[in-house]
């Protein structure tokens, strides 16, 4: 994107990027990965067990700036090795079963278990782990300059191999790139888990165990290096402008329709997209486009296809491609292939993440039997099973930057006073029986309670998905209705069926159970519960409490430090006075001015965050925000549980700051002027004052995790 | 409570406001079923609710809704209506929705030939796995757009004569023949008193 360009500037779409949206944001983008690496280098020893500083150095790396190959090396490196640990379980048995191993575990992929989402990077470092960064800490520089780097040379006919593959994998990524418009590919790093590579490594490492072998293949340009500077955050410009048509499309504001159905790859409006998603066949089918029509992209997806099946065939497995600022990343799903490309500046698992997600979508409404279409046809065209839900992937991907859910894996509730959220609980509790599985009352994403059949536990994923589902349906606002939906986390096999009515406008009650008779039952028990949400006011009390919204940082108890005196009740026209107020803090007496919070009960698995108020009101400030936690909180999310950690960044936007310790995660962002001292104070106010209020932010009684 | 099921006499307690004592209410399951888009849910609520919304959004799964009508012949009739999904992914739930019904609406879009094609899978569906005795309507919809009508009148009333339904043209946009389609199946349902209960 041409950064002086104030009209590129677009609500609600990935045109947005931290980098680019904001003039100037590039420099200050530098200075505050330096100012953060300082910081660690200052605070090492007291920020970072010293057994993690190479790990959490590494996480550095995975974040906002990359202006060099060592960084981004580095970022892949770790993420490659916390893959690994998942993907590549039994390397030593070499090249051939290994690919027979990789392809069960394809198989069995998906099958609802935690390994999966947590699988980059909660485990405990490992020799292997540390390994594989020394060994790539030392060859960076090699790959710097050198076209290939298939790290172990000791090897010539593993290198060989690799090679071979490498030219046609980099062939096939020139006609791939050409075709999305990225950078060309020579400048490019990739990325590859490598199964002849792992086999090679073995002997020269002894100290690998099994889950430290992982693959590096590297194909970097001595241009790459020198050209990345000036690259890193431009957008995608479109090379030969002949290639333009569809110009004039028609571009609707609401994210909740297909966006830019006109579009293909051929558009210049469709290259310029910030951020873009795609799920395919196997056999190379396009299933889902976030942009465009799927049915125009289907040379598109077949490029993709040729590039995953390659690397796929080879017995590896392709995990991303950097190509200057954009990112390429890929996550195989048995025979669906999930693919991102963006330039959004996101950390490699946050990213993984999100496909994960999207995924996950995709089998709540189609569960994992889809994949039985495959075996029987390979050519098997998924998308009109899909029909009509363009609007539950849009809005799933919007959530992406802005709900929490998607990188906290955690669920939030509607604040509601401890009684009124009991009554709610023993309202659905009290229709508990044998026909039902779940029962939740939620506010949009937000849960005011739930209850589930004994030993039947809902995992975070699952509500994240299933309130997306529901909310971005609007045929459920007005009428009772009964469908068919999977709990992928809980059973990605077997269809659900969810009873779905909207107590009022913002109040909505899903019953699930696998009894498909169930509806007239289920109709019955909402009557009942219904009755007495009303009789005991409790729906007022809820209502009442989504009007008031979340908490407001403006809100919370003061005490000596300047950013607040007592609570203000504050309506939404306030903002005008607010921003005053604010900026008043900042000048004056702002040592500590506190603008928004994020507090995650680890044990519960719910976070609570407070409103993005002023000055975070603009759909770019809160973007900024929500980005800057997301790679913070990927970044102090390497480390073991139980280790306690606190970091602390600061840049022209805003002083961020990340406490991380076995019983709960806080991310707070201040104002740009506040000390240190200070913030910590209030972070420690803030943590107790969530604590204190616990029985009104979370919904307790029931962790999802142990009824 | 129990386990089960879909037992349309027992669903929910409260119909009998019209029921006066000395008129004859008849409970009636009636499902729609059609391609997707072509308006199943915009007959409904037209007819439950008196409203068309151009805007209306693609149904997930199936919508019940009810209403009640009187009838000439001073006969209560009370639908419970299934407006299921037309989206391919949803037609194995079909039987969900259809077994057990006393009147299928199947629904084709008059400017759609693809809708009416599929009408006529679904009429074959509801003759060998639905109840013998239900009573079937064909509905063309859409008829407000007959400047771009596809699929004649003609063709569709002799398609529903050599199938023992009825048919009509409705429009959900005008409410066109949207009260007659109802009070049609009202007349033509067994009656009661001579036949099954519930
Ligand atoms: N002109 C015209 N448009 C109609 C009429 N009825 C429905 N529509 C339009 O057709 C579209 C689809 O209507 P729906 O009622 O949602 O279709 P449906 O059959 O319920 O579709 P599914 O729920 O996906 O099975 C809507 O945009 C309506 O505005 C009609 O009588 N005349
Ligand atoms: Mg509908």
């Amino acid at each position: 994107m041409r950064e002086s360009d104030p009209s590129d500037k677009e609500l609600n779409s990935e045109n947005n990027d931290l980098q680019t949206e904001n003039p100037g944001s590039q420099d200050v983008s530098f200075a505050y990965q330096q100012t953060f690496d300082a910081k660690q280098a200052d605070d090492g020893p007291c920020s970072l067990p010293s057994h993690l500083s190479e790990k959490e150095l590494d996480n550095n790396g995975s974040s906002t700036c990359d202006n060099g190959v060592n960084i981004e090396s580095a970022d892949a490196q770790r993420e490659a090795t916390g893959l690994t640990t998942f993907e590549f379980p039994v390397p030593e048995e070499g090249p051939q079963t290994y690919v027979k191993k990789v392809k069960s575990e394809l198989e069995g992929a998906s099958d609802g278990n935690q390994t999966e989402y947590n699988s980059d990077g909660i485990e405990e470092p490992d020799p292997g782990d540390t390994n594989a960064n020394a060994e790539h800490r030392e060859c960076s520089p090699r790959v710097a300059n050198a076209q290939f780097n298939s790290q172990d040379k000791s090897d010539p006919k593993g290198n060989e191999i690799l090679e071979q593959r490498d030219t046609v994998v980099n062939r096939s990524l020139t006609a791939f790139s050409s075709t999305c418009n990225i950078e060309p590919v020579e400048s490019s790093i990739i990325r590859v888990q490598s199964a002849v590579e792992n086999g090679n490594m073995e002997g020269h490492r002894p100290y690998a165990d099994s889950e430290g072998k992982i693959a590096s293949l590297s194909a970097v340009d001595g241009v790459a290096a020198s050209s990345n500077g000036r690259e890193s955050f431009e957008e995608i410009e479109v090379v030969d402008s002949g290639l333009v048509k569809n110009g004039g499309l028609l571009k609707r504001d609401l994210f909740l329709e297909k966006q830019h159905q006109s579009e293909d790859d051929s558009s210049e409006s469709w290259r310029k997209h910030k951020k873009h998603f795609f799920i395919l066949s196997h056999a190379g089918k396009p299933i889902y486009s976030r942009y465009g029509d799927e049915h125009k992209l289907a040379g598109f997806a077949a490029t993709l296809q040729a590039i995953m099946s390659f690397v796929e065939n080879g017995g590896d497995r392709i995990n991303y491609v950097r190509s200057g600022d954009h990112q390429v990343v890929f996550l195989v799903k048995g025979p669906v292939y999930l693919v991102s490309i963006s330039s959004t500046n996101e950390p490699l698992r946050v990213l993984r993440r999100q496909l994960d997600l999207l995924h996950g979508q995709l089998l709540l409404i189609l569960t994992r039997s889809l994949e039985k279409c495959f075996v029987k046809n390979a050519n098997f065209d998924l998308r009109p099973l899909l029909g009509g839900t363009e609007n539950v992937f849009s809005s799933l991907i919007h959530s992406f930057s802005w709900n929490f859910a998607s990188f906290l894996s955690s669920y939030t509730c509607l604040p509601l006073s401890h009684t009124a959220r009991q009554a709610a609980g023993a309202a659905l509790q009290d229709i508990a029986d044998k026909n039902l599985l779940f029962a939740l009352l939620l506010s949009d994403s937000k849960v005011i309670s739930l209850v589930g059949a004994q030993k039947a536990s809902l995992h975070p994923d699952d509500i994240f998905l299933l309130s997306n589902f529901v909310s971005s349906s609007e045929s459920f606002r007005n009428t009772e209705s009964f469908s068919p939906i999977c709990l992928p986390k809980y059973n990605s096999m077997t269809f659900l069926y969810a009873y779905i009515r909207y107590l009022d406008p913002d109040i909505c009650l899903i019953l699930i159970t696998k009894n498909s008779d169930a509806f007239f039952h289920l109709k019955d028990c909402r009557a009942r519960i219904e009755g007495f949400l009303m009789e005991t006011h409790v729906l007022r009390d809820i209502s009442n409490s989504v009007a008031r919204g979340g908490l407001r940082v403006e809100e919370l108890p003061g005490g000596d430090v300047s950013y607040t005196s007592a609570p203000r009740s504050r309506r939404m026209g306030d903002t005008k006075d607010s921003t005053i107020t604010v900026k008043l803090k900042a000048g004056v007496g702002g040592t500590a001015g506190l603008w928004h919070f994020i507090y995650r009960c680890v044990y519960l698995d719910q976070y609570v965050a407070s409103e993005f108020s002023s000055p975070l009101e603009t759909p770019q400030a809160k973007k900024r925000l929500f980005r800057a936690y997301q790679s913070l909180y990927a970044s102090i999310h390497g480390a073991p549980t139980g280790a306690h950690q606190m970091q602390y960044r600061r840049d022209g936007n805003f002083v961020l700051l990340a406490w991380s310790t076995s019983d709960f995660e806080f991310l707070a962002a201040f104002d740009p002027l506040a000390e240190k001292s200070s913030s910590i104070t209030v972070c420690n106010r803030v943590c107790q004052w969530v604590r204190d209020m616990e029985n009104d932010l979370f919904f307790i009684g029931g962790s999802p995790f142990n009824w | 409570m129990g386990c089960s099921t879909s037992s349309p006499a027992k669903s929910n307690g409260s119909f009998d406001e019209r029921g006066a004592s000395d008129s004859k209410t008849m409970r009636i399951k009636l499902v729609l079923l059609g391609d997707s888009g072509v308006g199943k849910s915009c007959i409904v609520l037209r007819f439950v609710r008196g409203q068309f919304d151009p805007s209306s959004k693609v149904t997930v799964g199936a919508s019940f809704l009810s209403q009640t009508i009187a009838l000439q012949d001073s006969t209560t009739v009370k639908f419970e209506i299934w407006d299921t999904a037309g989206q391919e992914r949803y037609a194995s739930l079909a039987p969900l929705y259809y077994r057990g019904a006393g009147a299928a609406v199947v629904v084709y879009d008059i400017t759609s030939p693809e809708s009416f094609q599929k009408a006529q899978y679904w009429v074959k569906e509801l003759q060998k796995f639905g109840s013998p005795d239900i009573v079937m309507a064909l509905v063309g919809n859409k008829s407000d757009l007959h400047a771009s009508r596809k699929v004649t009148v003609e063709e569709a009333q002799e398609y529903a004569d050599s199938n023992g339904m009825f048919f009509i043209e409705t429009s959900a946009k005008t409410a066109d023949n949207i009260n007659q389609l109802f009070e049609e199946i009202g007349k033509r349902l067994p009656r009661p008193a001579t036949t099954q209960k519930s």
